[in-house]
């Protein structure tokens, strides 16, 4: 089977933005390796990690950038997410603050950014439920506002990990596809607005 | 992650040789030089130049010959000159400004030097023969890019548009015009035509001066001779405006990557348009190098080296250095950071620091570290303010050979698949580092890794294991190829004094260990002594394992034999004989002497039949299966194979089994050995075990070359009828033999044995009628079997074959009761009247009796099977019944008179009336029966008469427009014809064409008509 697919493997950019220990790198390393470590340590520039995902009878190989959260490497960013084909914004839900920090991110991609990047909203650290400080209906609703996809997420028990990268696929290929029917227009990326809903059918 | 940390004991590189520059220059010490940039160009003729720039506007060359280089780290300081080998020599040195001279770089393409000093640039020649040029129409400059040619991509012209000309031909003169400025659209200025520059060889820099950034192209002029005193040097420059406080930069390809205190910024060339890549916070200080072999770049971010491609792009994860470093190189693999007489290398790929040294504290300051620009040259200078260190690169096997010797066999793996996976080392140095870690493995007795490594060796030869399995000198001794390994490891010896060794040396360390030394043998075996037994099985199995892998390649035929006969000792160790015999009876290459004593020695015996067969020595493989067979009876032979513990029960049972399996698989060989004599030997004791064995090869067709079948019959013991007569059928049905004799042979032994078993039959059916129930009947019925088997055969045969001799078959058989068989040989013989003798009278077959008749046909015959019906002789009473039966069947040839008459006058009438009302009524069934036929026949001739008068009376309309079908002409009111298939004629033509054929060509005489009216449908 795999040998069937080579052909159509996809690169996609990926670059995953957020405030200090938010968990960037813990759930890159949960996608990667499938690993957890209690005390990673912070990152500095940025890690690089590849990873292939394959949907059906297409594969995406994803380059995952995971960029350092400390403001003095803020600059550092746009160079990871120029040209990126999709970006996860990752806040903590137990910190108001770094989800204040994610719509920042948003705004600046949104304004800096390409239009045509997948743009995920992942509030980690849901496993932490007691400790929550932004609720899940209130990021849905600003994910909603801003055509992002939005999901909670765990890098500790790898609660939806593999849903987020695989949605951010689907809608990887979905516009690629479209770009290809229609290499003039715009592509509309929040126009299936029923997919939102339907999310990790390919990983288990 | 063991592996990696332990990488801090690697040396990659080591330095060698330092020296005082000043002191070697013979400067006097009053004056201090101190060293503010350095050069390093591996000169063609393997001397590598070194420049050093000074802080008050000198530059030194000196020369240094790596070959010279004494591993110790030897100073300078003290009788330099009294040294007769030293590596570096001052060759001179020239004044360029009295500043201090900023940066040095080798323009190899144009064989000159570039120098920045007090922000002017300066260009002199590579061995500061001549007189200096000094690039006057720039100035404040900040830094200078050469530009790095990307392979693969394209790297355009930057001149295209046009660009400012001058040409430095005399000494003294500076550039000449400066025509315009700036980018020129329309090259209006002194644009060389293309033809003139490419006749020459050029460098393009690119250089940042005050708020501009200017591109330069300098290129010695075709017709200009580099070692002439005014050579011809052009100079091509284009200036863009706008972009100041450039600190540091990189061109490769079509990018120049600028560095300033703000951030780093990309000039694409080819649009002359600028971006962002990305900014730097304050105190970070902007540092570029481009990493030659990738054509990346590296861009200093705080102590973060983030790597990005021409484009901008990022490529990888960040390197992230453990301080600011004041300087980058890239030595590919690695980069080198220095800081403070501080140097680290990390590995470009992983980031990982492999290496960390420090310069003696004495040299403590600013430190400038260079390798060649192409950042592949093995010599690397550091330069402190009053000292230079060569360093030497070293190699990747020095560094592999390094980790061997101090046994870190992970980590020299480790960094084998590092070079591996970075196409750093040959797959030759490959597979021969990897053997060599095998044979360190081998006798560390890590046997399974070892074996791991030899099969990822593309060069290893099977024949250097062959020392370890079989005691040198052997058979295979001369083949082992001489290679130089690193000494690292001592000369093959059996596996057996490998582990012996081994083990000693473990008992040593663990002795040493209690004193507390430690040693360098492996903890796992200190901790756990293993055994003997259990490394020398591991060890074997192992070899095992490389063997079959070899087995399979493409070998020289002696290393082939060697492998294949080494395996069988192998296996032979271990007593695994299904292998063994696996192997000796497929395809294999073993050496049979050399295996021979060795197998029969330990019993081997099955093995060795195998073997003697697969090598086409028949001979000795029959009689060891001969041997077989006999000792099984004997009990000497015990099947491996077989479960101990039920031997003694079954005995009897494997005793037979096992006498089976030896004449099977000598039957086996037998079925395709043409030499008669050795078949005919062996045919008896196979026969004796196993007569299904001895058929199979006497009637196989496998051989070449025939047995002689008379030759074949005379061996046959005359007591194995089975084998002799299947021998025979084979020969009459399967190879359709013709000969008499065979056929004759052939229905006698059959007939015997028919009679034979018929007889013993009947002596049987005598016995048991009295106890009849005592017997199964599955056995009667066995035996009936048997009996009417051989029986049908003989029969089937003696009517089926023309070629015996029936006397002599009718010899055999005529006392016995075998009557249907003598009634097929009188018949062979012609003899009717025996036959329907036998068939009416003893087998009172009528059916059969008839039948033959029948098949005779003449009416006679019946004549005088009713003779013998009505007269049996032998005090018979006549048989009526089967007579009658006749007269009905066959009564058209027979006179019932006949019968009549042997009626005897006594007769009752009851019994007769049978006889005359069934005679009586045949008769006039015949009659009615024929009057039948007479009256079919006569409605059939009526019905034909009636449809040929219909056909005749058909009637036709002629009209004006008829035609003759054959000459065409009207018919009119001629006379015509017409025939059967409706074709009219005139009769001219009636009369020409004849009766027998229509106008349309039908001949009715070879095809005739019928139509659907005249078939007789009653």
């Amino acid at each position: 089977m795999a040998a069937a697919h080579e052909n159509k493997v996809k690169n996609a950019k990926l670059v995953l933005l957020g405030d200090v220990a938010t968990g960037k790198s813990s759930i890159v390393l949960r996608f990667v390796k499938g690993q957890f470590v209690e005390f990673q340590e912070s990152t500095i520039g940025a890690a690089f990690f590849s990873q292939t995902l394959a949907l059906n009878d297409e594969t995406v190989k994803f380059e995952i950038w995971d960029t350092a959260g400390q403001e003095r490497y803020h600059s550092l960013a746009p160079m990871y997410y120029r040209g990126a084909a999709a970006a996860i914004i990752v806040y903590d839900i137990t910190n108001l603050a770094t989800f204040t920090r994610a719509k920042k991110w948003v705004q600046e991609l949104q304004s800096q950014g390409n239009a045509n990047t997948v743009m995920a909203l992942a509030g980690n650290k849901a496993d932490l439920v007691e400790a929550r400080k932004v609720t899940a209906e209130e990021a849905q609703a600003y994910a909603v506002e801003n055509g992002l996809f939005f999901i909670e997420t765990s890098a500790k028990t790898a609660i939806n990990v593999n849903e987020i990268f695989c949605e951010i696929a689907k809608r990887f290929l979905q516009a690629q596809a479209q770009q290809q029917q229609n290499p003039n227009g715009t592509i509309q990326m929040d126009r299936p607005a029923t997919r939102s809903t339907a999310v990790s059918s390919c990983c288990s | 992650m063991e592996a990696i940390l332990s990488e801090k004991d690697r040396a990659v590189l080591i330095p060698y040789y330092d020296f005082d520059p000043a002191k070697l220059a013979g400067f006097s010490p009053a004056v201090p030089l101190t060293i503010r940039s350095i050069a390093v160009f591996p000169a063609p003729d393997c001397q590598t130049l070194i420049y050093v720039g000074t802080g008050g506007g000198k530059l030194l060359l000196f020369s240094l010959n790596p070959s010279l280089s004494t591993s110790p780290l030897t100073s300078l300081d003290d009788d330099s000159n009294a040294h007769p080998a030293v590596p570096v020599v001052f060759l001179r040195s020239v004044t360029i400004s009295n500043r201090v001279i900023e940066f040095i770089t080798v323009l190899s393409e144009i064989g000159r030097v570039l120098l920045l000093s007090d922000g002017f640039l300066f260009l002199v020649d590579s061995l500061l023969l001549r007189s200096v040029r000094k690039l006057g129409f720039i100035k404040d400059v900040t830094a200078i890019s050469t530009r790095l040619v990307q392979l693969g991509f394209p790297n355009s012209d930057p001149f295209r548009d046009g660009a400012v000309r001058a040409e430095l031909s005399s000494p003294g003169q500076t550039f000449l015009k400066k025509i315009g400025g700036g980018i020129r659209v329309n090259g209006a200025g002194s644009r060389l035509s293309d033809l003139q520059r490419g006749g020459g060889s050029s460098c393009f820099l690119a250089v940042a001066a005050g708020k501009k950034l200017v591109l330069i192209e300098i290129l010695l002029t075709s017709n200009a001779d580099l070692d002439a005193e005014h050579g011809g040097i052009s100079i091509l420059w284009t200036e863009i405006q706008g972009i100041g406080g450039v600190k540091t930069m990189a061109w490769v390809g079509d990018s120049i990557i600028l560095g300033t205190a703000e951030g780093y910024h990309l000039f694409s060339v080819t649009t002359g348009k600028g971006s962002l890549i990305f900014s730097l916070p304050d105190s970070s200080p902007p540092l570029v190098r481009y990493l030659v072999r990738s054509s990346n770049l590296l861009l200093l971010f705080d102590n973060v080296g983030v790597v990005s491609n021409a484009l901008g792009h990022p490529v990888g994860g960040s390197l992230i250095f453990q301080y600011v470093p004041e300087t980058i190189t890239d030595m590919h693999p690695y980069v080198i950071v220095a800081r403070d007489g501080r140097l680290d290398l990390y590995r470009k790929k992983t980031g990982v620091c492999v290496q960390s040294f420090s310069l003696p504290k004495s040299s403590v300051g600013p430190c400038i570290v260079v390798n060649d620009d192409l950042g592949n040259g093995n010599v690397v200078v550091i330069g402190t303010p009053y000292k230079a260190f060569c360093c030497r690169k070293v190699s990747v096997e020095k560094q592999i050979k390094e980790l061997l010797r101090k046994k870190h066999f992970r980590e020299a793996i480790y960094l084998v698949e590092e070079f591996q996976s970075e196409g750093e080392m040959t797959r030759e140095m490959l597979s021969f580092v990897r053997a060599q870690f095998g044979f360190l493995l081998l006798f560390e007795l890590h046997f399974e890794e070892a074996v791991d490594q030899f099969l990822l060796s593309e060069s290893m030869d099977p024949s250097e294991i062959f020392l370890f399995i079989m005691r040198d000198p052997n058979r295979w001794s001369h083949l082992v190829p001489r290679k130089r390994y690193w000494g690292l490891h001592p000369p093959p010896v059996p596996l057996e004094q490998v582990v012996d060794d081994g083990l000693v040396s473990i008992q040593r360390a663990v002795f040493l260990r209690k004193a507390g030394i430690v040693t360098t043998t492996d903890d796992e075996f200190i901790l756990n002594p293993p055994s003997r037994a259990d490394l020398l099985q591991s060890a074997i199995e192992n070899i095992i394992r490389y063997m079959l892998v070899s087995r399979e390649k493409d070998l020289l035929s002696p290393v082939k034999e060697g492998v294949d006969t080494l395996l069988m000792y192998l296996y032979r160790a271990l007593n695994q004989v299904s292998d063994m015999e696996k192997l000796a009876s497929s395809q294999n290459s073993c050496v049979v002497e050399e295996l021979e004593t060795l197998l029969d020695d330990s019993g081997h015996l099955r093995t060795l039949a195998f073997l003697y067969a697969s090598k086409g020595m028949y001979s000795k493989a029959l009689s060891i299966w001969r041997v077989l067979a006999k000792n099984y009876s004997t009990g000497f032979w015990k099947d491996p194979t077989a479960s101990s513990g039920d031997y003694a029960s079954d005995s009897s049972a494997d005793l037979l089994s096992g006498q089976r399996v030896a004449a099977a698989e000598a039957s086996k060989l037998l079925q395709e050995i043409s030499d008669q004599t050795l078949v005919l030997e062996h045919l008896e004791w196979i026969a004796d075990i196993d007569q299904e064995s001895a058929i199979l090869f006497l009637i196989s067709e496998k051989r070449i070359n025939q047995l002689s079948p008379g030759d074949v019959i005379a061996s046959i013991d005359s007591k194995k009828i089975e084998i002799h007569q299947r021998y025979l059928q084979w020969l009459i049905e399967d190879q359709d033999s013709d000969d008499m004799q065979f056929h004759t042979l052939y229905a006698l032994s059959l007939a015997r044995s028919t009679i034979e078993l018929v007889e013993r039959h009947s002596m049987q059916d005598n016995r048991l009628t009295g106890k009849y129930n005592k017997m199964g009947v599955s056995d009667v019925t066995d035996q009936d079997s048997l009996k009417y088997n051989i029986r049908e055969r003989l029969q089937l045969f003696l009517q089926a074959s023309d070629l015996y001799d029936p006397e002599l078959v009718l010899k055999v058989v005529e006392g016995s009761e075998l009557w249907l068989e003598k009634a097929i040989l009188y018949r062979k013989m012609g003899l009717e009247e025996m036959v329907l003798q036998i068939l009416a009278l003893k087998l009172e077959d009528c059916e059969a009796a008839e039948q033959y008749c029948a098949e005779i046909g003449r009416s006679d015959v019946y004549m005088q099977l009713l003779a013998m019906y009505l007269d049996p002789q032998d005090g018979k009473e006549p048989m009526f019944k089967p007579a009658v039966r006749l007269l009905h069947n066959h009564g058209e040839s027979l006179d019932p008179l006949q019968l009549l008459e042997k009626l005897s006058p006594e007769m009752p009438l009851q019994l007769s009336s049978d006889i005359l009302l069934r005679i009586l009524r045949a008769r006039v069934h015949h009659r009615h029966q024929g009057k039948i036929v007479h009256d079919l026949s006569s409605a059939l001739s009526v019905d034909t008469q009636l449809a040929r008068l219909e056909e005749r009376s058909r009637n036709v309309q002629i009209n004006d427009e008829s035609v003759c079908d054959s000459c065409h002409a009207h018919l009119g009111t001629k006379l015509f014809a017409m025939y059967p298939d409706d074709s009219i004629v005139c009769y001219k033509c009636y009369r020409r064409l004849g009766e027998s054929t229509s106008a349309r060509g039908h001949n009715f005489k070879e095809n005739p008509i019928f139509k659907p009216g005249w078939l007789v449908t009653r």
